[in-house]
């Protein structure tokens, strides 16, 4: 990493920990929320931007995440740290099983199974009300003592969240990440160099399942509930619009772009109903005006 | 799989580094593949030659396991590889360049042959290692050997076509193949950057011990490297040998060497 880089994060770390403090309650949830939405349009940038896998069922895991924390917290009574635990791990475990058979297929292809496997949850969400309650989700989830403060719960999502995205940074770099990059310029190729591609590519679904599933199980604690709508099929659309605003092709980009998303939906909502109007307006506008995202280039490379 | 230990029928002879009996492939009432048997010895440089729809290609994609054959067995050093996917064959010695030139164009030269030596050693898996300081030192001496050694950092994909080809020929000789098939390596190159080009391939070959298999349009290419020839013909193998003996067999003259462009033309349309 370039010294500029360095100073660049520091920067941005710092103002990570101290800006939210400042500000009321609702500001600290709208921060824990954007922190939360950027380890998710990050996972979900794992396997886009550096796989070239485009899912359109990604929301499935950020779901199934936060109705593991839920369902282990209002129904088993299990506590908060088991819970928080548990979500990567159902996510995963969930991802394995729908990465298995998806993976196998390609593009549009991919895109449509893992949206199947998606509605198929989303479904079972709905239905199985003893356990999810149905319609009218989870309500109720509170946070052990220490952690009620949103200051002091948005400065251990800011931990979490810091770290799960180091990791990422990490494994990016590393030869796993770069063989993914390379079977997403060139499966082929990279398959008669002696890579088995479609494991490489399962394991990154199950990674991507893992950290979106974190997510989800940090935003139901933030919120102390979890509804079905979390894994309907518009859901999937969020990380893909943050990660597309933000850049595919910078590390980065997908923070960038949860942040923006956020902060505008929380600013423009405030002022009027047709929100959602401005809101496809500024972003149709981003996207034409920086074709590589908020903090893309033109060359179209991935970041180091 | 079980892997069958195998001796040629001639005993006086070594066993080739890679033995084709009879592999047949079909693709619906075509006959891609028939009865074809080749046998290569090590440090081979050969030729497969034949009009288009000859069934090169296909046999490329069986040995390299993106097929599997209908009939027939492959053995490579005398251990049965028949069937086995492209990444098993891979990682038993068998490398391959592709007709349409296959680099990671998003990375950067050097990246693209340290992502070869990564798979080659087994390290693709690593989450936690820094990938850029990898292997660094063999991934240098590698473009060193094709000529690119001053083009590390650019992007694979901004590189020259010629330049491409020889990057692929980089990654490919990464993974230390046993057996290089290279399809078409002269494909999209001017008249004299072609002998250029495979004089390269044939200058390392040499100096590695490669054994090579590949196959070529341009005659004046093949017959200033090859060292043998295997000429195919609607699936099957029409005639095998020494370069002058190829050149001075009538059946291949017949439908292969000497044909007009308007037989050509005819071959073209029936591909």
């Amino acid at each position: 990493m370039s010294r500029t880089k360095l100073g660049l994060w520091s920067v941005a770390a710092l103002l990570f920990l101290v800006a939210p403090l400042g500000l009321g309650a609702f500001w600290q949830f709208i921060a824990i929320e954007a922190l939360v939405f950027a380890l998710y349009a990050m996972s979900f940038n794992l396997l886009l931007g550096y796989g070239g896998m485009l899912s359109f069922g990604h929301a499935a895991y950020f779901g199934l995440g936060a109705y593991g924390v839920g369902i282990l917290m209002a129904k088993l009574s299990a506590p908060f740290w088991l819970a928080l635990l548990a979500a990567p791990v159902v996510a995963a475990v969930s991802a394995a099983a729908v990465g298995y058979f998806s993976v196998r297929l390609t593009g549009i292809y991919f895109a449509m199974l893992t949206f199947a496997f998606q509605m198929l949850f989303f479904t079972v969400a709905l239905k199985a009300t003893v356990l999810t309650g149905g319609d009218d989700g989870i309500v109720g989830l509170t946070r052990p003592g220490i952690l009620v403060d949103p200051a002091v719960y948005y400065l251990f999502v800011l931990f979490i969240t810091a770290l799960a995205i180091g990791l990422l940074y990490r494994m990016v770099n590393a030869p796993f990440g770069q063989t993914l990059r390379a079977i997403r310029d060139n499966a082929r190729r990279v398959q008669h160099l002696g890579v088995h591609t479609r494991a490489h590519c399962w394991l990154t679904f199950v990674i991507a399942g893992a950290f979106a599933g974190l997510a989800g199980g940090l935003f139901a604690l933030s919120t102390g509930s979890v509804f079905p709508g979390w894994l309907d099929w518009t859901a999937s659309a969020t990380p893909i619009v943050m990660a597309v605003l933000g850049g595919l092709r910078v590390f980065a980009g997908p923070i960038a772009g949860a942040f923006v998303f956020v902060g505008l939906e929380t600013v423009i909502s405030g002022h009027t109903e047709y929100w959602p109007l401005f809101m496809g307006t500024i972003i149709i506008a981003l996207v034409l005006l920086l074709p590589g995202g908020i903090l893309g280039t033109r060359s179209g490379r991935v970041g180091h | 799989m079980s892997v069958t230990e195998s001796r040629p029928d001639d005993a006086a002879v070594p066993e080739p580094l890679l033995r084709i009996e009879a592999l047949g492939k079909r693709f619906g009432g075509l006959v891609a593949l028939d009865n074809v048997t080749i046998r290569l010895q090590p440090g081979e440089f050969r030729a497969v030659i034949g009009p288009n729809g000859a069934g090169k290609s296909t046999l490329f994609n069986t040995l390299t396991g993106l097929h599997r054959p209908d009939l027939g067995r492959v053995f490579l050093s005398g251990t049965e590889v028949t069937g086995r996917t492209p990444h098993a064959l891979a990682r038993l010695g068998v490398g391959r360049t592709f007709q349409i030139t296959s680099v990671f164009s998003a990375l950067t030269s050097l990246e693209n042959v340290q992502i070869a030596l990564l798979a080659h050693s087994g390290r693709s898996w690593n989450v936690l290692a820094w990938a850029r300081s990898m292997q660094v030192t063999q991934a240098r001496a590698l473009l060193d050997l094709v000529g690119l050694r001053d083009r590390e950092s650019q992007l694979a994909g901004t590189l020259a076509h010629g330049d491409q080809k020889r990057l692929e020929l980089a990654i490919a000789l990464a993974t230390e193949p046993k057996l290089l098939l290279l399809d078409e390596p002269t494909a999209g190159m001017a008249a004299r950057e072609r002998l250029e080009s495979i004089a390269l391939v044939h200058r390392i070959a040499r100096e590695i011990g490669l054994t090579v298999i590949f196959t070529e349009h341009d005659m004046a290419v093949v017959f200033a490297v090859a060292s043998a020839i295997t000429v195919l013909h609607q699936g099957r193998v029409l005639a095998e040998g020494l370069p002058e003996e190829v050149r001075a067999n009538p059946v291949v003259h017949d439908v292969y060497l000497g044909e007009t462009p308007s037989d050509y033309a005819a071959e073209q349309e029936r591909a």
